[in-house]
């Protein structure tokens, strides 16, 4: 399993990583590993408006709906429209396969660095 | 999680870090490490591994065991016979399921029940409470035994090798054996839950569960869990309980013939009596029978029925989401997921399986009965209407060895009709025809057994005068039985006519013979008709009986498709009320050699069975019919019956160097009169009643089922060049059928030293017939045959007794009649089996070598061709202005 040092991670298992002032999220690996093959995502529009703690999306695995909770509240600035016609990059690549970003950030969860998450997944493992 | 079951394959799924979920009590291998869509894939590529021994296994034994499973069960258990087994359901009281099952019968006095893991102790409860009014007992045996399902078109090869190349199951679907792999016993059925037509379920002793599972991953297939068989039944378009099954999402009960599968699962035979929810389901049927005929006005008892459903719009649709057309909610989806496949391109057999994948949203639904086909309704997803459609199937399986999913394709918009000159069409046509005549008469190497060329003499004749008139003639009794003939002109016709019986009753060695039948087909169907005329001769006054139980050679096994109720017995085979089928039975063929008839077990098929037709004769042939040791049992049994000889192919053969079927002690002999024979494409009848025998009035019949019954006008010009064909293999039959069986023999042995896999017994040098077969490897038949057409050399590619049907064909069919005819000796065919051998195993062009030798042998053989005839037949030539 994979925790990326350079990352920061929410406990609803996304990961995010600052651009400057663009927030690039994505899921982690122990997400996608739990999710099993990703076969449909929901993505938001660029312009759409997103919260903290909320739902901007979902991915779909072959036996159930997750939804993608964001870390941060601002605006879409970006999709990545690659994962409409092969949303199995998300499983190949977790931390390559970027789903949104998000620029005029103006609040945040919650974030963990790499080992806190490490922690908290190896105890969601239990 | 302890509290959970495990099969004797838990370790193992552990080992091999498959994600453990808790299914209906037991802990069992949601997926393995490669994933849902990987195990998919795989499945419908090459063969995948399901550990299915979670489900219950429950014997029935007793003396009452036929009448207690007719009563709790929905199928007729009269129409399996051993080793088969059959879908069925447990109905309930109301005509809903309790569960549905598979029934098998491994051996004579059992049957054993497998149902769902989750229903299993429902079912046991439900069965014990009825089990206890018979002589009857329920044993569950789930613990000792464990059930492998293993799916997908490289199974078969991957068991065989377990089996040590013995088959391990006949190739129809729910076809079971019993046998030893590698010194442990074994018990297969041909049947799944994958929708695969390669695919096995296997039932070992639960300490040998372990050894096989790993034999069989040792030999390439992959583990494959819960979440990949639930997609692939899915594809499969095959119902689930719980959600096919069982209480819709408001909790009411589904009848059973929502279900399309009820059709076959359900019986209403008068055996069964009047079994559990016999009366409900009959209601069913009468509302589903109205619904197919489109009749909606009234859907109380059906108003709902299961359907495949295609998303449209971008999504995924999931069991319990509600559906609509227009404003109207009409059902539910009960199973959906994102289902991977692999892409194809190319069309028909030409269509390539391509290694790039994609997915599609679909599933079933339980939707207003009148939903039809192509309809496009809405699937409520989380809020958001999406637009779906309802496609016929999601996937068909009759291309084997693979299973083919269908993509949804709205109806194409008919072409425009075509307005060019049809003056210029007539000279394009002539151009084709010219070209496509050149080709096969000089350049290619013509090896289909059913085929043949005339002589010029016969070809000029079929051309001439009679070609368009009719010559209708019955016999009147009042005339002393003379035939009348209804029309002027018919003198000439008349005459030939009777020289064409003199002569093929000279050639059959029989005493009537009926030439007016103008295919092989059309034979059998006149004789077929006449026996059941026959039968029913002294009963007019109701509907006549049909014809049963009729023997034949299975298509299968190389019968032709004459015999099989799906050719000329269609409308004369009757239905067995024991067991719902056509009262068929077929000739048992033997381990060692399947193309022969196993005559010791065919003795005991007749004693069973008591057969009132015999029907000899195959379409795949190396060997004899057995003909005279049939005649004698029957004759010691006492058996009536008729023994008729579907000739087709050998007609040309009757003889000393092959069989004289009336000698051998056949009744009817029917033929095609251009196989084998010289003649131009007609079809004889030949019988050996003598006018003093009480069957001389099935002849009489026979007569009149030809002429009125199966033709108006027989096709004079053909009549015709058939009498000169008559006198062509009367002349020269024992130099031709020695050498076609001489060449054949030697063909075969040729091909063999080339490398090519020879088909037969190479104690008699592989074939007794016309016919060579070689075996080129399982499902690449089709191939193989089309790279020889590119090279001029005709051949088919047919299935053999142990595949399943046409597309998986693995073998070459030839004949060496035409090619005999043009003059080939052994020499030529051993030249061409080494051009074969180029062609086939080394992928040669051997076009331009096969056109030279060709090119040596375009003179006609066994045929006038004295001066005297040539000369005759030029003036004939100008005459006729052609």
């Amino acid at each position: 399993m994979n925790y990326p040092a350079d990352l920061k991670y929410s406990k609803s298992h996304e990961w995010v990583k600052m651009d400057g002032d663009v927030a690039v999220i994505g899921i982690s690996d122990f997400a996608q590993d739990s999710l099993g093959d990703v076969v449909f995502i929901n993505l938001p529009q660029e312009g759409d408006t997103v919260s903290a703690g909320e739902a901007f999306g979902d991915v779909e695995s072959v036996k159930a709906v997750s939804d993608l909770v964001c870390p941060v509240s601002g605006t879409v600035r970006e999709v990545n429209e690659e994962l409409l016609d092969a949303p199995e990059k998300l499983n190949s690549d977790p931390y390559g396969a970027w789903i949104i970003k998000v620029e005029g950030i103006t609040g945040q969860e919650e974030l963990l660095d790499a080992a806190e998450y490490e922690a908290v997944c190896a105890v969601a493992e239990d | 999680m302890s509290d959970l079951k495990r099969t004797q394959l838990y370790d193992l799924h552990v080992l091999s870090g498959a994600s453990m979920v808790d299914f209906g009590g037991w802990e069992m291998p949601i997926q393995y490490p490669a994933g849902i869509v990987a195990e998919h894939l795989y499945t419908r590529h090459a063969c995948s591994l399901f550990d299915v021994s979670h489900m219950g296994r429950l014997l029935i034994k007793g003396a009452e065991r036929v009448p207690f499973l007719q009563h709790v069960l929905t199928s007729n258990v009269m129409a399996l016979d051993l080793n088969q087994a059959q879908y069925c359901i447990i109905p309930d009281e109301n005509g809903c399921a309790v569960d549905d099952a598979y029934l098998y019968r491994f051996e004579e006095d059992q049957f054993l029940l497998v149902v769902n893991a989750a229903n299993t102790e429902k079912d046991l409860v439900h069965l014990t409470k009825i089990v206890s009014r018979y002589d009857c007992t329920i044993t569950d045996i789930t613990k000792d035994y464990a059930s492998i399902a293993v799916q997908g078109p490289k199974s078969r090869e991957i068991l065989a090798v377990l089996s040590g190349g013995e088959a391990v199951t006949e190739p129809m679907k729910n076809a079971l054996n019993t046998l030893q792999m590698e010194g442990r016993t074994v018990r297969v059925a041909k049947t799944g839950y994958t929708g695969e037509p390669l695919g096995y379920e296997v039932f070992v002793a639960s300490e040998d569960a372990q050894w096989l599972w790993n034999r069989l991953i040792e030999l390439g297939a992959r583990p494959a869990g819960l979440g990949a068989r639930d997609t692939l039944r899915l594809e499969a378009g095959l119902p689930l309980y719980g959600h096919e099954m069982g209480v819709d999402p408001d909790g009411v009960p589904m009848p059973i013939f929502a279900v399309s599968l009820a059709r076959f699962a359900v019986s209403f035979s008068e055996q069964k009596g009047n079994y559990i929810g016999r009366e409900p389901l009959e209601r069913q049927y009468a509302a589903f029978k109205k619904i197919m005929s489109r009749d909606f006005s009234d859907m109380s008892v059906l108003p709902r029925r299961i359907q495949p459903i295609t998303l449209v719009d971008r999504g995924v649709m999931r069991g319990g989401m509600p559906v609509y057309r227009g404003d109207e909610m009409i059902g539910w989806v009960t199973s959906g997921t994102m289902v991977p496949y692999y892409r194809h391109e190319g069309e028909g057999l030409a269509t390539k399986i391509l290694d790039d994948t994609a997915k599609r949203a679909i599933g079933l639904a339980y939707l207003s009965s009148d939903v039809l086909e192509d309809d496009v309704v809405e699937v409520d997803i989380r809020g958001k209407r999406l637009k779906a459609v309802i496609p016929p199937y999601h996937m068909r399986v009759d291309a084997p060895p693979f299973a083919r999913p269908i993509l949804y394709k709205p109806a194409e918009q008919e072409a425009d009709a075509d307005t060019g000159s049809r003056a210029a069409k007539a000279l394009d046509l002539i151009q084709m025809a010219s070209e496509n005549h050149q080709w096969r008469q000089t350049c290619c190497i013509n090896l289909i057994p059913s085929e043949n060329s005339a002589s010029r003499a016969v070809q000029l004749l079929c051309a001439s005068d009679p070609a368009f008139r009719y010559a209708e003639h019955k016999k009147i009794k009042s005339f002393y039985d003379q035939d009348v003939f209804y029309y002027q002109g018919t003198r000439f016709i008349d005459r030939v006519e009777q020289m064409l019986v003199e002569q093929m009753k000279q050639y059959l060695g029989c005493c009537e013979v009926e030439t007016r039948v103008i295919s092989g087909q059309m034979s059998n169907m006149a004789v077929f008709s006449s026996l059941m005329d026959w039968k029913n001769r002294l009963d007019r006054k109701h509907t006549p009986k049909r014809l049963g139980y009729v023997l034949n050679n299975h298509i299968i096994k190389g019968g032709h498709l004459s015999a099989q109720p799906m050719g000329a017995l269609h409308d004369y085979i009757a239905v067995d009320p024991v067991t719902e089928r056509s009262a068929v039975v077929n000739f048992p063929v033997c381990k060692d050699n399947i193309y022969k008839i196993d005559v010791e077990e065919t003795k005991k098929v007749l004693e069973k069975y008591r057969p009132e037709l015999i029907i000899f004769g195959k379409s795949m042939v190396l060997h004899r019919e057995p003909v005279a040791a049939i005649r004698q049992f029957v004759n010691e049994q006492h058996i009536p019956t008729t023994i008729m000889y579907d000739m087709a192919h050998v007609l040309g053969l009757v003889g000393d160097h092959f069989q004289k079927p009336f000698e051998e002690g056949a009744d009817i002999v029917t033929g095609s009169t251009h196989k084998t024979f010289f003649g131009p494409q007609r079809g004889v009848i030949g019988v050996n009643y003598k006018k003093s025998d009480l069957e001389y009035g099935l002849w009489e019949t026979i007569e009149t089922r030809a002429f009125p019954g199966s033709v108006s006008n027989h096709h004079l010009g053909t009549q015709l060049g058939l009498l000169m064909a008559a006198y062509e293999m009367n002349t020269f039959k024992d130099e031709y059928q020695r050498a076609v069986v001489e060449n054949a023999k030697h063909f075969a042995k040729c091909l063999k030293a080339q490398g090519l896999d020879v088909a037969g017994d190479p104690a008699n040098d592989y074939t007794e017939t016309h016919q060579v077969i070689v075996s080129v490897g399982y499902g690449t038949g089709p191939e193989v045959a089309d790279r020889l057409e590119q090279n001029n050399i005709i051949v088919n590619y047919q299935a053999t007794p142990d595949e399943e049907g046409f597309t998986a064909s693995g073998a070459l069919r030839m004949g060496v009649s035409e090619m005999t005819r043009f003059g080939f000796g052994k020499e030529d065919f051993g030249k061409l089996a080494e051009l074969m051998a180029d062609c086939i195993l080394r992928a040669k062009d051997v076009s331009g070598d096969v056109e030279k030798l060709r090119a040596g042998h375009t003179t006609m053989r066994y045929c006038f061709n004295d001066e005297k005839m040539q000369e005759a037949l030029e003036g004939f030539l100008g005459q006729l202005g052609l």
